[in-house]
């Protein structure tokens, strides 16, 4: 039994040495690389000036056209992530006045993602490479029930959200194998899907006295940024739209633009305009808003 | 619980340090730990279904006391014959009941009828199959006096309720498991060992081979329709190995944990994917529900005795019987059809036989012979898989008709954000390791075993499923 209770150790130990070995592979393969999504872009980068930054989900990556706002003089880039919700939306503002960064405008797209105060686990495990090396996300993360484990337990995070940095991500970062993310000053634009199911139904949707808004419109008063909350359209057939209506009682500073594009034509999906809408809503939202300049 | 879980993680050492530190006794207090460890593990998937155990336990016990005591053949078959009903009827109404039900109603549509059927819609009690073809075994072998009745309670609820087999086999016999726990275990160093390789390699081959093509498998078949040949192809051999990484990397760990406690459990797997003939790959695939269809069904309903036409029609029954063991689903009755269909060229040459040996490799033309046979039946029962995983028949003739048909061969990017391509690397990596390791238990024992554990420990970690948790998919039968 003596013997077996010293191979089961020698195991632990193979196990907890491996863990700890992957765990710094991991790790600096990721932490250097700024290129493979948005938020890596955001943790390695140095200082720098926009004019516009805009955050969010896919409803702003997909929405709003950088390249429209340039047109205008205006430098921007679109930091919207699909999937995330307004606490990681939060945290990335965080990283990049942590990082020096000068914002003079920032665009929030605050309409059906108000209503969750939760974390993505797809955006959030994008963070998990970085979470020994900026105090910013260790403190936005602290209160997360497994943040003990997060933390302390080597390799558990890529174990726990291996498929956004398990092995495939960590190889392709290595081979520094580009992907679309920062493409178009980080717009995507959609296609025309004809089979797209043009119906939603966000009754059930409540919008929060979200903490993570009110937490971006505190960063952004301290740090004399002109925040612009928005939302944007969803098409025609939507069964609950008195949300927004929610919205506006919540937040009345928060400027409506859910219905400035209806038709079918302009939606690759039901929440999610083509190309040619989001083109037509960007040329809409410049000529309607105040952006700070100077 | 799971056995990849970190629940079962704790569970296994408290178990494993009671069995051999606390209650070491004699083999009634090592029995009692076994038997209370089991019915905790059964019961944190639903305690209701425990009494179902319980009761399966005590119904098989008295029945085959009462049958080894009966002074007449009628009453010993009496005995026998209401174990077996009442056995089966569980498993019918849990299991088959709806399907049958819903089937009798379609074809009293077909033929202009309207019925509604009244439908039970009950939870599946996890691992009912196996503990029911487990005691099944044991009365029938009481029958025919091939075994004497255990008049040990405690022994025969182990035998029953051990929970390294309980919920997905291996289906044990009386005169393998019983004879083992009716002795003290005592603790052997080298067979605890093995199990702790057969463990960690069960796991590599579910976590990571099995739960990987998983997700592959699942974007392909779930999409397709706008999948081409190359896709399909590559989803169904995906499946292949999901289903063989899931299954025998189950039994593995079953083995494995069963050798902790000093107890040998029966080989399941024999890497089937080797096999040169399909008769081979039954050989070689889930060894004990194959031999259990054997013993207790083909040679009672003849087996090859009665000239070729019994042979086949046995033959058949077998295979079909076979299908719907697996679930109450027309898929699985028509994969067990197309495996009779492969076994009857097989049958009829005489030639079921033929591949009983070792495979001998070397450097000459019956080597690549061997080889091609071997893809060959590969092949073969990769398209009887389609119609396993197929959610309904017409699914798995709209996939091979896609799959042969579309003649499209560029890789496309899936569902779950994967090239389809993407995962044969380690699927061909997994087969090379088994090939050259086809004559052990597992590949971890042996020369540089520390390197070997450290890869595989490491891939565990490295290269593992966790995010997207799979459930062993033979729980659900």
């Amino acid at each position: 039994m003596k013997l077996f209770l010293v191979f089961i150790g020698k195991i632990l130990l193979v196990l907890l040495l491996s863990a700890f070995a992957l765990d710094f592979i991991y790790t600096t393969v990721f932490a250097q690389s700024e290129t493979r999504n948005k938020l890596e872009n955001v943790i390695n980068s140095k200082p720098q000036q926009y004019d516009v930054i805009i955050l969010g989900t896919s409803r702003a990556n997909n929405h709003f056209v950088s390249e429209l706002f340039e047109k205008e003089g205006l430098k921007t880039f679109n930091y919207g992530m699909s999937g995330s919700h307004l606490f990681e939306t939060s945290l990335l503002l965080k990283l990049m006045l942590e990082r020096g960064w000068e914002i003079k405008n920032v665009i929030v797209e605050t309409d059906l993602n108000l209503s969750n105060e939760k974390r993505d686990d797809g955006t959030f495990g994008r963070f998990m490479p970085f979470l020994h090396q900026s105090k910013t996300i260790t403190n936005h993360f602290a209160n997360e029930a497994d943040f003990t484990e997060l933390y302390y337990v080597p390799f558990y995070r890529y174990i726990q959200f291996d498929e956004k940095i398990g092995f495939r991500a960590w190889y392709k970062t290595l081979v520094n194998e580009p992907t679309n993310a920062l493409a178009n000053k980080g717009y995507y634009p959609l296609g025309f899907n004809p089979k797209a199911n043009m119906k939603n139904n966000i009754a059930n949707l409540v919008p929060l006295r979200n903490r993570y808004f009110e937490e971006i419109k505190h960063i952004c008063q301290a740090n004399h940024i002109n925040l612009i909350a928005v939302t944007t359209p969803m098409c025609s057939n939507v069964k609950g739209m008195d949300y927004f209506k929610k919205v506006k009682a919540l937040y009345p500073e928060i400027k409506e633009y859910e219905h400035v594009v209806e038709d079918d034509q302009y939606f690759s999906s039901c929440g999610h305009l083509n190309d040619k809408g989001a083109r037509l809503f960007t040329a809409t939202i410049i000529k309607d808003l105040d952006f700070k300049n100077e | 619980m799971f056995f990849n879980s970190l629940s079962f993680a704790l569970f296994l050492p408290i178990v494993f340090l009671l069995y051999w530190l606390v209650f070491h006794k004699n083999k009634t207090t090592q029995n009692a730990v076994l038997i209370i460890a089991s019915y905790y593990f059964y019961s944190c998937w639903d305690w209701r279904f425990l009494f179902l155990l319980v009761f399966s336990t005590l119904l098989d016990y008295f029945s085959a006391i009462m049958m080894e005591t009966s002074t007449t053949d009628k009453k010993r078959k009496f005995w026998l014959w209401l174990t077996i009903g009442i056995n089966l009827g569980f498993l019918g109404i849990f299991k088959y009941y709806d399907f049958f039900a819903q089937s009798f109603a379609d074809l009293l549509h077909g033929f202009g009828f309207q019925a509604n059927p009244f439908l039970l819609k009950l939870i599946l009690p996890v691992g009912i199959s196996f503990y029911t073809f487990h005691g099944l075994s044991y009365v029938i072998d009481i029958y025919y006096k091939r075994i004497t009745a255990e008049r040990n309670f405690i022994d025969y609820s182990l035998f029953v309720s051990y929970f390294p087999l309980l919920v997905a086999g291996p289906i044990e016999r009386a005169t393998h498991l019983l004879p083992q726990v009716k002795i003290k275990r005592h603790f052997n160093f080298e067979k605890a060992k093995e199990g702790v390789y057969q463990i960690i390699w069960g796991l590599v081959k579910k976590v990571v081979i099995a739960d990987s093509c998983a997700t592959y498998a699942n974007a392909v078949f779930d999409n397709y329709e706008s999948m081409n040949s190359l896709s399909l192809l590559l989803g169904a051999v995906y499946f292949a190995f999901q289903i063989y990484g899931d299954f025998s990397g189950y039994s593995d760990i079953a083995l494995g944990t069963s050798k902790l406690f000093g107890i040998d459990l029966l080989k399941n797997f024999n890497y089937p994917y080797f096999s040169r003939d399909i008769a081979e790959f039954w050989r070689r695939w889930h060894i004990s529900l194959s031999s259990w269809f054997r013993d207790y069904l083909y040679i009672p309903l003849g087996g090859s005795q009665g000239g070729m036409w019994m042979k086949v029609r046995n033959t058949f029954i077998i295979f079909l019987v076979s299908g719907f063991w697996h679930g109450a689903n027309w898929t699985f009755i028509i994969w067990g059809l197309l495996n009779a269909i492969y076994f009857l060229p097989l049958l009829l040459q005489n030639k079921n036989r033929s591949n009983m040996g070792d495979i001998k490799m070397g450097w000459d033309f019956n080597s690549i012979k061997t080889i091609s046979t071997i893809l060959g039946t590969f092949a073969l029962t990769t398209v009887a898989w389609i119609f396993f995983r197929a959610k309904s028949i017409s699914e798995a003739i709209g996939y091979i008709q896609k799959m042969v048909t579309d003649l499209h061969f560029d890789s496309q990017y899936l569902s779950n954000e994967r090239y389809s391509f993407e995962l044969l690397f380690l699927v061909l990596v997994f087969v090379f390791v088994e090939w050259f390791n086809r004559s052990k238990v597992e590949p971890l024992s042996g020369k540089a075993s520390w390197v070997k554990v450290t890869l595989a420990i490491m891939a565990l970690l490295a290269l593992g499923v966790y995010s997207d948790y799979k459930e062993f998919i033979y729980f659900q039968f």
